[in-house]
């Protein structure tokens, strides 16, 4: 469904992605792990396109570009594939919340504006937004924000969500509202990537967990099994900094 | 010297000058015109990094920003003609007034080059990357995303251009253009009643100034009303005259979707 194979990036000298692979089937959720630095944020932006990769393959779908070879509208085409949703929700601010998810409806999908308006207000009911169509992303909290910020990747219909940490920006008390959408999106079906420092909800959600560092996936599977029984050494480092108590008490 | 004040004079000069106020308000227009357009094509390589042009268009926003403008008025009309001759090109022909429009429109065009640069740099990256990732182009990005950002956060620095403009093309009589001040002063010789004439043009001076900050305070709040919470954000009486047009703006057109969605 979705398919990395070789995916390297350097900025200069400083090779950040050391040829990842990685397969994720439809309908499926995964969730990325790892130490800061180990380039993770950089792996979503790759798939995304907001980064280059210096090298490698990406399929989406029906859809494959390769990385040394691809044009401006292989870019464009693998963007229509994919949403990102960002840590700090990067919301149009001149648009209100409806705007924000019609934008790229109406003008990059070219929908008509009222088939447009009425998806648009269906996601944003979904995320629990449909009362806050006409406010300005000022106007908001940031809990409401990120919702919005996943209504509108959602509305596109892309093949894959891609998560970088959209919980991480939050106060706590707003944590739970966004993770209570992103889990009710799952249930639906789609098929997302997740990168976040959240254990409850990777070990609820996840199909499958990736743990990365240094640039490349150092081990990756069930997530009972990555929590429960991590084989390398600095999967097990890495669990016991970021989750002191055993994962699961027998 | 000069006559006993008499305040009529103020009266009557007030029609005879607000005659000449045509030339003031088209040096005015043709120098906007001329700077937001010179203004905008100036900022582009700075804004894109263009290597050679973008220290050149430096240079050019330094030359007018950091030099009189009445140095620069005598600088273009006694030493542009100079020039063009050098390229056989006579434009000793040519009207006072093009010179005057064309240096204010320059040196507007430097201002407004400075203006558009920070505010777009200030339109946070984020932004344009979620441009990028619903699958906006680059071309699209920037207008739709970034532009009416920045032209809010453009216009309140515009507005101090605009009216230092207004009142800078008071010099423009030096070179003899018969707009406002240099009519003021031919009444006041003519007349002999020098304070008055110099009330009566200040005043209209201070008339045009109040009507265009109205203006250009209406079109700013309107711009950045995505800036929180618009109608607790501002003073009672204002939200109170501009009532009227904003619910023209805002409640009908909301009153209108809900209608939609039902
Ligand atoms: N635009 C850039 N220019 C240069 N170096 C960059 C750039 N973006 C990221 N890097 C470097 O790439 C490496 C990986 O960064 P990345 O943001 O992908 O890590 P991450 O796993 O998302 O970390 P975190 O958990 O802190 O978000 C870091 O060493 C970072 O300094
Ligand atoms: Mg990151």
């Amino acid at each position: 469904m979705i398919k990395l194979t070789g995916i390297t990036k350097s900025f200069g000298r400083n090779q950040v992605l050391q040829g990842i692979d990685l397969q994720v089937e439809k309908g499926e959720v995964v969730v990325i792990l790892g130490p800061s630095g180990s380039g993770k944020t950089t792996l979503l932006r790759c798939i995304n396109y907001l980064e280059r990769p210096n090298a490698g393959r990406i399929a989406i779908g029906d859809f494959e570009v390769d990385c040394e070879r691809a044009g401006k509208k292989d870019i464009h085409a693998l963007r229509g594939k994919s949403a990102m949703v960002f840590q700090h929700y990067n919301l149009f601010k001149h648009k209100t919340v409806l705007e924000n998810v019609m934008e790229g409806l109406v003008i990059v999908q070219r929908m008509p504006k009222e088939t447009a308006r009425r998806r648009s207000v269906e996601v944003l009911e979904k995320v629990g937004l449909g009362e806050k169509l006409d406010a300005y992303p000022s106007q908001l909290s940031g809990g409401q924000q990120q919702r919005v910020g996943i209504a509108r990747a959602l509305a596109l219909g892309p093949e894959v969500i891609l998560f970088d940490e959209p919980t991480s920006a939050l106060d706590p008390e707003l944590v739970g509202e966004v993770l209570a959408v992103i889990r009710r999106i799952a249930k639906e079906g789609i098929t997302m990537i997740v990168v976040t420092h959240e254990m409850g909800f990777a070990r609820d959600v996840a199909n499958h967990v990736v743990f990365m560092d240094g640039g490349a996936i150092v081990e990756e599977g069930a997530p009972k099994d990555i929590f429960n029984k991590p084989q390398e050494e600095r999967t097990k480092q890495f669990l016991k900094r970021i989750m002191p108590e055993p994962a699961y008490s027998i | 010297m000069g006559e006993k004040f008499d305040i009529s004079y103020v009266f009557t000069f007030f029609p005879k000058l607000a005659g000449t106020l045509q030339t003031t308000l088209l040096i005015v227009g043709g120098a906007l015109l001329t700077g937001l357009i010179v203004g905008f094509l100036v900022a582009l390589p700075r804004l894109y990094k263009v290597p050679v042009l973008q220290r050149i268009s430096q240079l050019y926003a330094s030359f007018f920003r950091g030099t009189p403008i009445l140095i620069q008025l005598f600088l273009f009309y006694y030493g542009l003609p100079e020039i063009l001759k050098l390229a056989h090109i006579d434009v000793s022909r040519a009207p006072v007034l093009a010179f005057v429009v064309l240096t204010y429109g320059l040196h507007t065009g430097a201002y407004v080059s400075e203006t558009i640069r920070s505010a777009v740099a200030s339109v946070d990256r984020g932004q344009v990357e979620a441009a990028y990732s619903v699958g906006m182009s680059g071309y699209q990005a920037f207008t739709r995303i970034v532009m009416p950002q920045a032209l809010a956060i453009a216009v309140p620095v515009l507005s101090n251009v605009i009216l230092a403009l207004l009142k800078d093309t008071s010099l423009a009589f030096s070179l003899g253009v018969m707009e406002m001040t240099g009519k003021s002063q031919s009444l006041a010789t003519l007349t002999n009643h020098f304070v008055e004439s110099y009330i009566s043009l200040a005043l209209i001076y201070l008339v045009i100034s109040i009507i265009l900050e109205r203006l250009l305070l209406f079109l700013e709040r309107r711009l950045l009303r995505h800036e929180s919470r618009p109608a607790e954000a501002y003073p009672v009486f204002r939200r109170e005259r501009f009532g009227r047009l904003r619910q023209f703006f805002t409640r009908e057109r909301r009153v209108r979707f809900r209608e939609e969605t039902r």
